[in-house]
């Protein structure tokens, strides 16, 4: 660095000092947010998205009535879903009563199962659109048309990020479906960064993440060019927001080339947590947004495999059996994972997907979608462990006991977080609007 | 907050809320209106009226809920056991039971005596109303004057009469107006905002010796005789027009707008032609319907017709689907209040506008008219009126059918007869083949006249049934659900921009041209164009003089400089509408000729420049600086117009309007660079300033290869070093480098390559900033 020193200091003749210290120390950009409300209980959140619509009958909300009543259609069922249905499907898979309240578990979920006691499973959630776009919108901006900003811009604008040299919401997704993380109307800085696929290294991860032409130190030599220049004319112009704010992004950038390089690169694991957490791409993709919470992002959303994996209209036990284990080992670790660590006290992590599935067939041996009821659970981050809230009716079809609308989700995750829903506003096309829209109450049921 | 049924939209509780939404002090006492009106009123309406209202024929039970009289009865009787679900016979709302807290609420209510402040006639009777004629007396809707020209010959400072109105502020607040900018600085000015692109070294040199005294003007005529003036401004329009080439998600029933470039290429051909603002304006709602309307013309109606429509999946319900239906309806009036008149009206779709002079009718009556437009590609070749309706009603009722026929065959289980219904579906899709005549050439993204109804008579599938030729008038979806129709609007204007009672549309047509008629008729054309002359503003001096561009209501901001803005759209309409004539009244004013940088005084009693003092200094946006930098490397294509290239495609080197804009998959670098959201109407852009975009400039091939494209140049121009530093200042930064900023080039070249050189300064803030 001797020689970085001499170099600075010759571009920064004539800058006075000031310049030349906040070259060779760097700045941290300013965060710019408006809350926390209140003292929150989580600083993180993740986000385990089952796209497709997981199957709560045969997961974590067990339904005998389906066998007694198997191929029957009582009018009780007759509620109309994307596709027609037959008669009432049982499950497969047996249940087992888990962790010390007995919470009832497919046996196809035998980890989760193991961590029941820190899962708060919701079997009440419901929605209003048994459509996969619109439900998915309505999951996470609160709004079935594309336009309102997602949940992880909301927090990135309510709280700003606390580690500036990493994007503060980091979306893990192989598919399509940009506009799920979309800031809509909020500024463009509160967006998702997707990572598309986990490769070897995070230079393929990240857009434009490395520079292929110069080394580092090629690059800093560069850079503290660019900076002279940049600072000469900033000063010459005589105090310009735009151009103080361009400096400290150019360093945070440098910055973060390494930062990302090392939050995102698993071979810095040690081998018995990348077997803990299994090989499949999920499991890659929650072991880093364990590493990603660690460094300070605020949220991180992962989605289950390309396009709607869980979508399982036909063939649905023989799907669930190929697909919960890896599904179930990930999920399990990170929990796991970060208890170990200390930090599942301090990060919120959701699962569940757009909708639930029916109890009643479709081609035989699929369930159509199901938005009147169905299964999400949370972990972590000042929610009760080791309970079920809410139910079903005897089907598990509707939601009828302590039911959870999208916006009491919403308000709940964001009460954890430190940010009252009714305050987190933002002003736009003449009226302040919300996550929760005009609706919402904190599910105080599951709090610890 | 306990959801609502499925039948409700989510609309439902957009009204509810909008009671609710105001803070309640945790233990307000029950006892007052207030507390009804918050936390009981809005659960009745919403939870209970539409099966206990004095309206229905047979209220459930025989109880209304809506009336003082019926809700006592009901609290005396069994309410607070239905709601807490207590007797398995009587739950009530059969929904699902309300939220504990909501019944905490009733229950608390009922202990204070169950007050209700609702008079003591029906609840439903009349409410208040919007009072238009207190509405029209607001500052946007008044007619617009010119005003005696001030200062005129009075200061030497001023050049066009804004320069006075700007004068007189900064007078009153003593302050002074800035310095000329120099004219290096001017043509770059001038030439990024006009063209997009900034100037060569040679233009800029032209221009600093240019000793002639209308140097200003033929530089300002200049510019705006370029191509380039209408790719840069037919883009600001874009964004207005919320334009993009396919919809927020391509399902069966929303696939994308294979043609939708040639919307653009219209709206960058009329800009460069210079068509007046009302008529442009007209062209993209009804250039059907225009006097002296031809075929091509029709490439306007993309404002419409290739407009964001979600996905319609024709298995669900009658009221699903209409709402979707009437989403798309909303969309529409939204981007017409907003974007051309900058008026919220979407705001009145469940109840009256809360702030604004806007009833929930005038919504239905706007809306109507979307619902009498039906989306279709129309042909651009000649072709007669009743064989263009054939082909229109074919095209659509058979992309349907055939979609229709499409899903029986994969609809397998308890389909009532599917294949009896896959059968139906393909004899009329032959059927209507066989009645429907081809028409060749080229196509284009428009609407034509047909209702839509939708059609809930089958059980198992929703039907679209398009009406050619005929309008529908809707009813008023109340509290915005299509599932409870209030009263029939008939399609019309808003009641607040009419002289009276608002007067019906024909029946005979959607209303389109009546209601483009109407945007620039006597009452709300001034309106219409401190809309437009606000933006054309903003979008020269970094900011408008109505901050909130798109509302120009009570909630919105009010002007900075109201005489001025009133004076100039007076002239911009006595102009024709003209928006080169308004560019060159902006930008041959002092006011835009100041310099840009900060001066202490402006600083500390005006921070934001909303007087003016200076000119804003700014940072381009995406477009101008990718183009500049292709345009630095020599490699930009000139080529104008045609389909669209994906923005990040290997050697694409044209203009970044030519770039696909998709809805739900927009460019990640369009995002990066804060390129608005296509889904909806764009008030303005918010330019950030993040690491990301950081990386892009440190690292991306894109700029790395410039560079390197660049630094052959330079080297290839001169064998000396000192040369090429300067052939690299005056290609980038169109000016020479001064005696230190060699040096440091010399210090750095000592370790490093030119193309790494040439970078640093293409990815300097000084080619970034626009002073």
């Amino acid at each position: 660095m001797m020689n970085r020193r001499a170099f600075v200091q010759s571009l920064c003749a004539g800058l006075g000092s000031v310049g030349l210290q906040d070259m060779l120390r760097g700045e941290t950009a300013p965060a710019v947010h408006s809350g926390p409300h209140f003292a929150p209980r989580a600083k993180h959140l993740i986000v385990l998205f089952m796209t497709g619509g997981p199957s709560q009958m045969d997961l974590f909300d067990p339904k005998p009535a389906l066998l007694k009543y198997a191929g029957q259609r009582p009018s009780s069922v007759d509620l109309r879903t994307e596709r027609v249905t037959g008669g009432l499907l049982p499950s497969s898979f047996q249940f087992k009563r888990c962790g010390r309240n007995g919470v009832e578990v497919s046996e196809l979920l035998p980890r989760l199962g193991e961590v029941i006691d820190d899962i708060c499973v919701l079997r009440s959630v419901h929605t209003f659109n048994p459509t996969h776009t619109p439900a998915r919108s309505l999951i996470h901006s609160g709004n079935i048309s594309a336009v309102r900003p997602s949940m992880g811009a909301w927090l990135s604008y309510g709280l700003g990020t606390e580690n500036a040299n990493l994007p503060g919401f980091v979306v893990f997704s192989g598919g399509a479906g940009g506009t799920l993380w979309r800031s809509g109307f909020l500024p463009a800085e509160h967006q998702g960064t997707q990572i598309s696929r986990v490769e070897s290294s995070p230079e393929k991860m990240i857009q434009y993440l490395r520079n292929t032409d110069l080394d580092s130190e090629a690059q800093r030599r560069q850079l503290d060019l660019m900076q002279a220049l940049n600072r000469r004319h900033a000063d010459g112009f005589g105090g310009d927001e735009f151009l103080e704010g361009r400096i400290r992004a150019m360093e945070t950038a440098f910055r973060m080339q390494f930062a990302a390089s090392d939050a995102f690169d698993l071979k810095n694991e040690p081998a018995r947590v990348r077997e803990e957490y299994g090989t499949t791409d999920f499991a890659n993709q929650c072991l880093l947004a364990r590493r990603c919470v660690e460094r300070g992002v605020r949220s991180v959303f992962v989605y289950y495999g390309a396009g709607q994996p869980w979508d399982d209209h036909t063939f649905i036990s023989k799907n669930l059996r190929a697909r919960c284990p890896d599904m179930d080992q990930a999920s399990a670790a990170l929990i796991t994972d970060l208890k170990r660590r200390g930090l599942l006290d301090e990060t919120l992590i959701v699962w569940g997907g757009e909708f639930g599935r029916t109890p009643v067939s479709e081609s035989g041996d699929g369930r159509d979608h199901n938005p009147y009821g169905f299964t999400m659970w949370m972990a972590g981050g000042g929610v009760q462990g080791g309970i079920a809230y809410g139910a079903t009716d005897e089907f598990g079809f509707k939601a009828v006991e302590n039911r959870v609308s999208v916006h009491d989700l919403h308000a709940t995750i964001l009460n954890q977080l430190g940010l009252n829903h009714e305050k987190l506003t933002y002003r736009y096309a003449g009226r302040d609007f919300r996550l929760t829209d005009v609706a919402g109450e904190v599910v105080k049921g599951i709090l610890s | 907050m306990e959801a609502f049924p499925m039948k409700f939209s989510c609309l439902v509780l957009a009204v509810a809320a909008l009671d609710l939404s105001v803070p309640v002090r945790a233990q307000e006492p029950a006892g007052g209106a207030e507390f009804f009106e918050k936390k009981i009123r809005p659960v009745l309406a919403t939870r209970c009226y539409a099966c206990h209202a004095e309206k229905l024929k047979s209220p459930m039970g025989g109880l209304v809920l809506d009336t003082r009289e019926g809700t006592r009865r009901a609290v005396e009787g069994k309410l607070l056991s239905a709601i807490r679900y207590n007797n398995p016979t009587l739950q009530m709302p059969p929904g699902g039971k309300l939220a504990d807290s909501v019944v905490g609420d009733f229950e608390r209510w009922v202990a204070d005596g169950a007050p209700d402040p609702r008079a003591a006639a029906a609840a439903t009777s009349k409410p208040a109303g919007v009072d238009f004629a207190k509405g029209r007396a607001w500052w946007a809707f008044q007619p617009v004057k010119e005003f005696p020209a001030l200062r005129a010959g009075g200061s030497s400072w001023v050049r066009r009469r804004i320069d006075g109105f700007i004068l007189a502020e900064l007078e009153k607040n003593n302050l002074s107006a800035s310095a000329e900018a120099d004219r290096r600085t001017f043509i770059r000015r001038a030439t990024i905002d006009l063209t997009g692109v900034a100037p060569s070294f040679a233009d800029v040199e032209m221009f600093v010796a240019d000793a002639e005294p209308d140097a200003f003007e033929r530089l300002i005529e200049r510019l705006l005789g370029s191509a380039r003036y209408g790719e840069r401004w037919g883009r600001y329009w874009l964004d207005v027009a919320r334009w993009g080439e396919d919809n927020p998600t391509g399902e069966a029933t929303n696939p994308g707008y294979a043609f939708a470039w040639r919307y653009r290429d219209w709206v960058i051909e009329a800009v460069n032609k210079d068509v007046p603002y009302d008529r442009f304006v007209k062209m993209q709602l009804a250039a059907d319907q225009l006097p002296g309307f031809q075929r091509d013309d029709l490439r306007a109606l993309g404002y419409l017709g290739a407009a964001p429509t979600y996905h319609k999946d024709l298995r669900l319900s009658r009221d699903v689907i209409e709402t979707l239906a009437s989403d798309d309806w909303d969309e529409r009036v939204d981007a017409v209040s907003r974007g051309l008149l900058g008026l919220t009206v979407a705001c009145a779709r469940c109840h009256d506008h809360k702030f604004d002079p806007i009833s929930n009718k005038d919504y239905y009556g706007l809306a109507g008219v979307f619902a009498s437009s039906m989306p279709v590609r129309r042909p651009l070749s000649e072709v007669d009126a009743e064989t263009e309706k054939k082909v229109a009603f074919g095209q659509v009722r058979g992309f349907f059918l055939q979609y229709l026929a499409k899903l029986m065959k994969g609809e397998p289980g308890t389909v009532r007869e599917p294949g009896k219904k896959q059968a139906y579906f393909e004899a009329e899709v032959a059927k209507l083949k066989e009645a429907t005549p081809e028409v060749k050439g080229d196509y284009t993204h428009a609407v034509i006249d047909a209702g839509l109804w939708v059609d809930g008579s089958d059980p198992d599938l929703t039907n679209l049934d398009f009406r050619m030729g005929q309008a529908r008038d809707l009813p008023v979806f109340q509290r915005g659900n299509p599932a409870s129709p209030g009263d029939i609007v008939p399609r019309r204007f808003i009641t607040v921009l009419e002289p009276g009672e608002p007067t019906a549309f024909a029946a005979g047509s959607s209303g389109r041209l009546e209601l483009a008629e109407k945007i620039f008729g006597a009452r709300a054309a001034p309106l219409a164009g401190r809309v437009i002359v606000n933006r054309v503003w903003g979008w020269h001096f970094g900011k408008p003089l109505v901050g909130t561009t798109s509302d120009f209501g009570t909630q919105g901001d009010l002007p900075t400089h109201r005489e001025l803005l009133d004076d100039l759209t007076a002239r911009f309409i006595a102009h024709g509408w003209s928006l080169k004539w308004l560019h060159r009244e902006i930008m041959l004013s002092a006011a835009y000729r100041q310099a840009s940088r900060p001066r202490q005084d402006g600083q500390q009693q005006d921070p934001t420049n909303r007087l003016l003092w200076r000119m804003n200094p700014r940072r381009v946006d995406f477009e101008a600086w990718r183009d500049t930098i292709l345009s630095t490397s020599r490699q930009l294509d000139a080529a104008a117009g045609g389909p669209s290239m994906e923005l990040e495609k290997k050697g694409n080197f044209r203009r970044t309007v030519y770039a696909k804009v998709s809805r739900s998959r927009l460019s990640p670098l369009l995002k990066l660079y804060d390129f608005p959201d296509p889904n909806q109407h764009a008030p303005n852009r918010e330019l950030t300033t993040t690491p990301l975009q950081q990386l892009f400039v440190m690292n991306s091939e894109f700029v790395q290869q410039r560079a390197r494209v660049i630094a052959d140049q330079a080297v290839e121009a001169s064998g000396d070093v000192k040369e090429r530093i300067q052939h690299l200042y005056r290609t980038i930064l169109g000016r020479e480098a001064e005696a230190r900023e060699i040096d440091l080039a010399l210090s750095y070249l000592d370790k490093a390559d030119w193309a790494g050189y040439a970078q640093a300064l293409l990815g300097s803030s000084e080619f970034i900033f626009w002073p």
